[in-house]
């Protein structure tokens, strides 16, 4: 019998323009001991059915078909049923340890509420128990742990304690929500193991969601392609990533980055003179305060960036690596001018000491594309207002008709003239994101910043993206510098790779010679936690 | 704008603002044709008439028409709080989203500045600024905008404050963007929301200001239809003839309770997740 069993269960959401479906005739079973893979962009209904199966969906939720945790039905059980099933029998994890944790309450606390609800142990046995399961998950020193609040640890070590959480009861069932995106890679590829070893032990039977196919590859023993709602092929993993059977599962196996399949053809000179070179640029945040000048108190500043010295040649592809924190952004903004910053700026043979001297000339050649639309195009602004400051600004209509520039900038990046008359949240992401690659080609730039510009989108928006980027190198010959936490793709874009941690550059090498080549040992550290590409596997 | 209406329509507090703000609107602009009498004309042997069928309203001390100086008054009493909420709410949204697009020490500055003037309470900023530059109902509007500004500088600057930290500002200051246009085009008509639900409020109490102006004689003067002056001019009829104070004090309470309920309408319709 299996623990889980959904038989064609549809949901709808009721939404002022009628009812939207969001799961069309699902059905999946996850026998004991078994992981689930569920993989799908965003919006395909994954995280709908996780909630479903928690049952907690909102008001405007219509449901029909049936959820079964073993014998017991989901759908129609009584509050009060549900309430002793949640925790108890199925755990949940979830993306985000920052948000899934109560800020003011010490992770103790939060762990041993779940033993003294659902295991009926007394507040000194949960304390006891809980130290045993956070030593259990990877914690060194849970007596301490128990104490401090979630501020106090880390991004690992919060995803740690929830995890400890989800399997204090020894459910059944455990939902996990894309557990390992709010990760760093090596983070990330610690709790995978945390992950399969807690499995190979409890055997519980897991529903994993995630959009990343190679973690996926990497866990489960069966996957299920769901796209809008709808479950398009289920099997062994295996089978599913080797012969896939529906176009869909294909397509998304075809956009996943491998770091051995080259995508960019050219090669920059390598004689020629650096297009910009920076020479050990640091940037320091924080300002000193009024009253500890007065008072003449030496103020701890952080360090963004700690001399960091780069070269980019015209028509290389640079890529940046690190995880979060470890400065990528701050040295694109202080790149691009948004941060001060020390050390010197040499573009083109002209020297840049500081923000002032990035006149007209810098910032037209030297354009920067955000990681997300969202938030990088003015929601209040027209497609056609956006790209036409540039155009006003560095006068690079050339006596050409704006409306006919805007037509061709968006010709460019693939997009209809007509997407000029509309709203930025008229657009999907992808389309978002091709007007802000549209906007910063606009000047005819030499050098573009790409800061994380796909980390945002969807696997096979990624692709067509990254596709566009390539083609334009080759149109335009411009150099990038191009930021990510993805090394299989950055692999296969980048001429050279910047690897950086903690606000410095530890290593700057040729990415033909990876991943042998890698002397210092984080860069090595990386290059082992990277989920290994697909077709190594299959 | 058209579902902005729709949404509004469909809370009960919007659409009761929506009504009674509406037909303050149609009163201040047709008032002076559908005014039965002259609101100036004195009538010796009218006086103190309580409503009849010619003077719904009665009369009053002098034998004018209440209806009819309550019609014609609406427009200077409305209108000019109208205003006077626009002026204080541009002068504090441009004051505020400058302040929080300069940052570090001048909007420090700038803030603290406001800080000091907001302490000083906005009636008596008003009364003080009436009585440096004289009375009169162009000077009590320049009172009123100027006694808003800084009120209305605090919510913009926390709005636009988050507005500040998103990328297409900082895509517009990497382009090389004069601060003019940052402010103006990139900033401003994102934090244009929640000052407008505020704005809407504070018609409210500039009516009220603008009423209390007028009874301490420092804004419209006699014998002007002013519906504040009207409640002061009253007062010491109070006795013999009681609806004279009514009916001017009713309007006032009207216009503030339905720019109240407009406020909050517009509140829940502007925001998404209502």
């Amino acid at each position: 019998m299996s623990i889980l069993s959904v038989d064609d269960y549809s949901l709808d959401y009721a939404v002022p323009a009628g009812l939207r479906r969001a799961l069309d005739g699902v059905s999946l079973h996850i026998d004991r001991g078994e992981v689930l893979g569920l993989v799908g962009e965003s919006g395909s209904g994954k995280t709908s059915l996780a909630w479903a199966i928690m049952r907690y969906l909102p008001e405007s939720a219509k449901e029909s078909g049936r959820i079964a945790l073993g014998s017991q039905p989901l759908t129609g059980a009584t509050p009060g049923e549900i309430a002793a099933i949640r925790g108890k029998r199925i755990g949940m994890v979830f993306q985000d340890p920052g948000t899934s944790l109560n800020p003011t309450l010490t992770l103790g606390a939060q762990l041993s509420e779940v033993l003294v609800l659902h295991r009926g142990l007394a507040k000194k046995e949960a304390e006891t128990e809980g130290e045993a399961l956070l030593a259990r998950v990877g914690l060194r020193n849970p007596a301490a742990m128990m104490r401090r609040y979630p501020h106090e640890a880390s991004g690992g070590e919060k995803q740690r304690v929830v995890i400890a959480t989800a399997f204090a009861c020894q459910p059944e069932l455990i939902l996990f929500d894309e557990p390992t995106t709010a990760l760093d890679v090596i983070t990330a590829r610690q709790i995978l193991d945390l992950f399969a070893e807690l499995q190979e032990e409890t055997h519980v039977a897991s529903l994993y969601i995630s959009h990343d196919l190679a973690v996926v590859s990497a866990i489960a023993n069966r996957v299920a392609v769901i796209h809008r709602g709808h479950i398009v092929e289920t099997g062994p993993i295996g089978d599913v990533f080797a012969r896939p059977r529906d176009s869909y599962t294909k397509m998304l196996l075809e956009a996943v980055p491998r770091p051995g399949h080259r995508i960019v053809a050219t090669q920059p000179d390598a004689q020629s003179a650096p297009l910009l070179a920076a020479d050990r640029i640091g940037v320091t945040y924080g300002r000193k305060s009024f009253v500890s000048s007065l008072l003449g108190r030496a103020q701890e500043r952080f360090a963004g960036n700690r001399e960091v010295s780069l070269t980019i040649r015209p028509g290389e592809i640079l890529g940046i690596v690190g995880e979060s924190g470890s400065g990528k952004s701050t040295l694109a903004k202080a790149l691009t001018g948004l941060n001060p910053f020390t050390g010197e700026i040499r573009f083109g043979g002209r020297a840049i000491a500081n923000l002032r001297a990035m006149d007209e000339a810098y910032r037209r050649d030297v354009q920067i594309i955000f990681q997300n639309p969202d938030s990088s195009l003015n929601p209040r602004q027209r497609v056609r207002e956006i790209l036409s400051r540039p155009l006003a600004l560095y006068g690079e209509t050339k006596g050409g008709k704006t409306r006919d520039v805007i037509a061709g900038l968006l010709e460019q990046v693939r997009l209809p003239a007509e997407f000029a008359d509309r709203f930025p949240h008229q657009l999907s992401g992808g389309e978002k994101q091709r007007v802000a690659i549209a906007r910063a080609f606009a000047s005819n730039p030499k050098l573009v910043i790409c800061d994380e510009i796909t980390s945002s989108l969807d696997v096979s928006v990624q692709a067509a993206v990254i596709a566009l980027l390539v083609e334009l190198q080759r149109i335009h010959g411009t150099s990038y510098l191009f930021i990510t936490h993805d090394l299989n793709l950055v692999r296969q874009i980048a001429h050279r790779i910047a690897v950086m941690y903690r606000g410095a550059l530890v290593e700057l090498i040729d990415v033909s010679r990876l991943p042998e080549g890698a002397v210092n040992g984080y860069t090595r550290e990386l290059l082992a936690a990277v989920p290994a590409p697909l077709s190594a596997r299959a | 704008m058209g579902e902005l209406f729709a949404r509004m329509r469909r809370s009960p507090q919007g659409l009761l603002g929506m009504i009674l703000v509406a037909t303050m609107l149609v009163i201040a602009i047709t008032g002076p044709w559908i005014a039965p009498y002259d609101p100036e004309t004195f009538a010796p042997l009218l006086r103190y008439k309580p409503p009849t069928f010619e003077h719904w309203m009665g009369t009053d001390q002098y034998g004018r028409d209440i209806l009819s100086r309550l019609l014609v008054g609406a427009r200077s009493t409305v209108l000019m709080a109208m205003l006077a909420s626009a002026l204080g709410t541009l002068a504090g949204a441009l004051i505020g989203t400058t302040s929080a697009y300069l940052g570090g020490r001048a909007d420090e500055a700038i803030m603290r500045t406001i800080d000091a003037v907001m302490s000083i309470p906005s009636l008596l900023m008003a009364l003080l600024i009436v009585t440096l530059l004289g009375k009169s109902s162009v000077n009590a509007l320049f009172a009123i905008g100027i006694a808003f500004t800084p009120g209305m500088a605090r919510v913009t600057r926390s709005v636009a404050l988050a507005v500040r930290k998103q990328d297409y500002v900082s895509a517009a200051i990497a382009r090389g963007e004069s601060a003019r246009y940052i402010v103006w085009r990139e900033m401003l008509p994102n934090v244009v929301a929640p000052i407008i639900v505020e704005m809407t409020i504070r018609v409210a109490f500039a009516v009220m200001l603008f009423a209390t102006l007028s009874f301490l004689g420092l804004g419209a003067q006699p014998p002007k239809p002013e519906w504040g002056l009207m409640v002061s001019e009253s007062r010491k009829y109070m006795g013999q003839s009681p609806w004279m104070i009514l009916w001017p004090s009713l309007s006032i309470a009207t216009v503030a309770i339905g720019f109240n309920l407009l406020g909050d309408g517009l509140r829940d319709a502007l925001n998404p997740r209502t």
